[in-house]
């Protein structure tokens, strides 16, 4: 049984169950939109080419007017909002296909447009009304108004439905009167709006309760100052600043989606806004090797250039494969989202993951390849890894992440669990709900559901795909009977959970790309090696992650951090003790 | 005000070239395609003078399918309309045959400005726009660096060897290359990339314009790579005999002594 809400590619897997016509054929941009694309990433590479100095952006910490003017002018800011609001309107996939050569270019950039495209003007093209549309989308599309998005505060990071900003309606009920501090806020110093998550207070069964509800906020407004900017350790381009809002005046037709519901205004924007930071760390990726190749092709030790040593090889490969794992995982996601109706929360968690986490593994290879120099200042190479960074901090960290993939995973299989529970309970009534339900999933599950007709050279690869989704749901069914409802503080558990369910979303995509490639009669002699590697690899740690379930050291774990806990310190002195 | 901007597809600058099967032009198979960098030039002007004079840029271009896409991003920084004279079958690259074809294809549209750029980075012949000037009875001035539109004359101004320049004034209708490098480029917007496929193309088969392709001014008859003709030869041993070794080779190979 498939309704819509069930349509995820990754929920689905915790259930045993392989969506084939969710994965296959992988999917593709038409024509036209293709030839508008490569237009557009010509137009920006024509500018950025001459315009963009990351070195310049890195040590000056700021991006020059000239830049902010020429990407307005090209029309950069209206990427994502619509024509109809003065935009370009273009896909999900051209979109993030755009934002990886921006962070190609510098990092500092895409992440100021990020808060801009992505999570600032995103609440309002997802939850806005018709006049807020109409009002701020053309202004934010020209550039005129630059947007950020502004949740955590001092108190609230992770934990980010603990916030305390406050905002009360006034009498006469024509505004909310704002008052709270929001940190680490993107654009913060130079934004003209901002959403703005803060808690009111909504009637819910006759009951007062404190819920989040979103605001669109004018920053010129009386009370508001801004923070002085971050002095940061990369992405030294972007602006960083606290927002302080003192009895602001936010009329109420600037609430964002309904009152009370301003936390899903916040998870459903960042749920998008990950695919844009995963394209990101692609573009990274490509300009980290395109840097490696240049430096390993030219220097030489012991009479041969580095790029001929197989340890060289080794990372060469290495982020190669990843950065194609990457894209094919980035790619199928948006595609999916483009064509609409499918749950795709757990995927762009996990693109950006696994894209952030990529990024920086290859920032700190390519400082190793560069030897000295890579520790140079006066070398990129250390500016790459500086800037990498961020990404596995914001928009979620990777450990907030995994827990939401894996707690979101196996939720499908707690309800059906649930059910199986009261059908065991009451075998008479429990009847309809096995059958109406799960009996099917049993089913399912018993059978081992497998991809179908996958190309013969990737055939292993498919094998071990579907021993390991077979795995991941035996697993996730297991800890579900074993913990229950406590699972979720399990999080080593979870932890490995996420991780199974990361390297098969990775293998999945990869299969699908490459066989989706033969049989439109294209050639994989380049896809077929970076492919192998990655499936392979990311079996053997799935694999150990999955082993780890029910075999590890976490009692040890546990008790070496609850010792530090109490002593604050590394207990030991080997050498000056008696 | 019409004014028509010559605008010309050529492999892109750093593509690898390899020649065709009988050596007469580059296998043009795997090779990828932009708009000529002078042109960007002769469109920038283009588009300033169709900006200040209530014009219409029309985009001509002549080649086969793929140059559909140079006309795109020609639409897509600003030009309003285009003229695609399709020479798929046409293997003539002689410019004067190229020339009659272009001022067939544009005759009837009445263009009170046609605009080329300096030269092609392909065979680079530099001609064309001079040539079409010539077949279409209109003055043509070459090397323009600026020009003020004057009532029914245009002035202009062109770059002279050593430094010099010259000031003339052309009755319009006319023809001008424009002198690459002093415009900006302008860029395609994204909004512009999205709007060009709403603008008219007309598509002109050069087969049907009643110009005698065959046989042309000149044939290309034979294209090779240089033949390097450099060599570096490593001279070993002490100065003593390494001294006279060098003389010999600057008096007998380089002839420089
Ligand atoms: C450069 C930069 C730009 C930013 N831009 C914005 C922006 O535009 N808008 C905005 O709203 N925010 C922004 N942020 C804030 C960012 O999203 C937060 O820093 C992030 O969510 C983490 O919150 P925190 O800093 O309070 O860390 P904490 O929540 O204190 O986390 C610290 C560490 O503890 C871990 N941790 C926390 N809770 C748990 C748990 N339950 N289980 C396991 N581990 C846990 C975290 O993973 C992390 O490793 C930005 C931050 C930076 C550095």
């Amino acid at each position: 049984m498939k309704d819509d809400k069930t349509l995820s590619f990754m929920k689905s897997l915790f259930m045993g169950e392989i969506q084939q016509e969710i994965l296959f054929p992988y999917p593709q941009q038409d024509e036209d939109e293709k030839e508008n694309l490569k237009m557009i990433l010509q137009a920006w590479n024509e500018f950025a080419e001459n315009s963009v100095d990351p070195v310049e952006i890195d040590k000056i910490a700021q991006i020059p007017d000239e830049v902010m003017d020429g990407m307005k002018e090209i029309g950069m800011f209206g990427l994502p909002i619509s024509d109809e609001y003065e935009g370009a309107g273009v896909s999900k996939t051209s979109y993030c296909r755009v934002f990886e050569e921006i962070c190609r270019y510098d990092t500092g950039i895409a992440v100021m447009f990020g808060a801009h495209a992505s999570i600032g003007t995103n609440g309002i093209v997802l939850f806005g009304t018709e006049k807020q549309k109409a009002k701020y989308l053309p202004k934010l599309a020209s550039g005129e108004y630059v947007a950020a998005f502004a949740l955590t505060e001092p108190g609230a990071g992770s934990d980010a439905a603990g916030i305390k900003t406050k905002a009360v309606l006034n009498k006469n009920k024509t505004a909310f009167i704002l008052n709270g501090e929001k940190i680490w806020i993107t654009n913060g110093g130079v934004a003209q709006i901002a959403t703005v998550f803060a808690k009111t207070t909504v009637q819910q069964n006759g009951e007062e309760k404190e819920k989040i509800t979103a605001f669109i906020v004018e920053l010129d407004s009386e009370g508001v100052s801004r923070g002085k900017k971050e002095h940061k350790l990369g992405i030294r381009g972007s602006n960083t600043a606290s927002l302080n809002f003192d009895n602001v005046v936010v009329p109420v037709e600037n609430m964002l989606g309904p009152i009370g519901k301003g936390f899903l205004v916040a998870m459903e924007t960042l749920n998008t806004g990950r695919l844009g930071l995963a394209a990101g760390c692609i573009g990274g990726m490509k300009e980290l090797l395109r840097q490696a190749m240049d430096h390993a092709k030219s220097r030489e030790q012991f009479q041969k250039t580095l790029d001929r040593f197989q340890l060289i090889k080794q990372k060469i490969a290495k982020i190669a494969s990843e950065t194609y794992a990457l894209e094919s995982i980035v790619y199928l996601t948006t595609g999916l989202h483009d064509k609409g109706g499918i749950d795709v929360s757990l995927e762009s968690a996990i693109c950006k993951i696994y894209g952030s986490e990529v990024v920086w593994d290859a920032s700190d290879e390519v400082v190793q390849i560069a030897g000295g120099l890579g520790y140079s200042a006066d070398y990129p190479y250390e500016r790459y890894l500086r800037d990498a960074r961020i990404h596995r901090i914001f928009e979620g960290t990777n450990e907030i992440l995994r827990m939401f993939v894996a707690l979101s995973g196996i939720q499908g299989p707690g309800e059906y669990l649930k059910n199986v529970g009261k059908a065991l309970r009451n075998p008479i009534k429990g009847f309809g709900l096995l059958t109406g339900f799960a009996a099917g999933k049993v089913k399912d599950t018993i059978a081992r559901d497998e991809l179908k007709n996958v190309c013969e050279e990737l055939k292993e690869e498919a094998e071990q795909f579907n021993a390991l989704v077979a795995r991941l749901a035996a697993i996730t069914e297991s800890v579900l009977r074993k913990y229950g409802k406590k699972i979720i503080v399990e999080q080593y558990t979870l932890n490995r959970i996420a991780n199974i369910a990361i390297e098969l979303l990775g293998m999945a995509a990869v299969i699908s790309r490459v066989d989706t490639r033969l049989k439109e009669g294209k050639s994989i002699e380049k896809d077929l090696p970076l492919a192998k590697l990655f499936c392979n690899e990311a079996a053997s740690r799935a694999r150990r992650e999955a082993r780890y379930v029910d075999r590890n050291h976490d009692k040890e774990r546990s008790e070496i951090a609850e010792f530090l806990s109490e002593t604050g310190k590394y207990p030991m002195d080997m050498l000056m003790e008696k | 005000m019409k004014i028509a901007i010559l605008l010309k597809q050529v492999p892109v600058k750093d593509a690898t070239l390899e020649l065709n099967g009988d050596g007469t032009w580059i296998d043009e198979d795997d090779v990828q395609f932009e708009i000529n960098d002078s042109d960007h030039y002769g469109l920038a002007e283009a588009l300033n003078i169709a900006k200040d004079n209530d014009g219409e840029v029309t985009v001509v271009t002549m080649g086969p399918d793929r140059v559909k896409e140079s006309i795109k991003q020609a639409l897509a920084k600003g030009a309003h309309q285009a003229i695609h004279i399709n020479d798929e079958d046409v293997k003539s690259s002689d410019p004067l045959t190229r020339a009659k074809i272009i001022a067939e294809a544009v005759k009837g549209e009445n263009f009170d400005l046609i605009l080329s750029g300096l030269q092609s980075d392909d065979y680079g012949y530099g001609q064309t726009g001079v040539l079409v000037a010539e077949m279409l009875g209109m003055p043509h001035a070459t090397l323009v660096v600026e020009t003020e539109i004057n009532g029914d004359k245009i002035k202009v101004k062109r770059e002279l060897e050593g430094g010099w320049f010259q000031n003339i004034e052309l009755p319009l209708p006319a023809v001008l290359s424009i002198q690459s490098g002093l415009t900006d480029i302008p860029y395609a917007t994204i909004k512009g990339i999205m709007m060009a496929k709403k603008k008219p193309v007309a598509d002109v088969e050069a087969d049907d314009l009643g110009v005698e392709l065959e046989g042309g001014a000149f044939k290309l008859e034979k294209i090779y790579t240089p033949v390097k003709s450099k060599e570096t030869a490593v001279l070993k041993g002490d100065a003593d005999s390494v001294v006279p070794q060098i003389i010999d080779k600057l008096k007998n190979a380089a002839k420089v002594l």
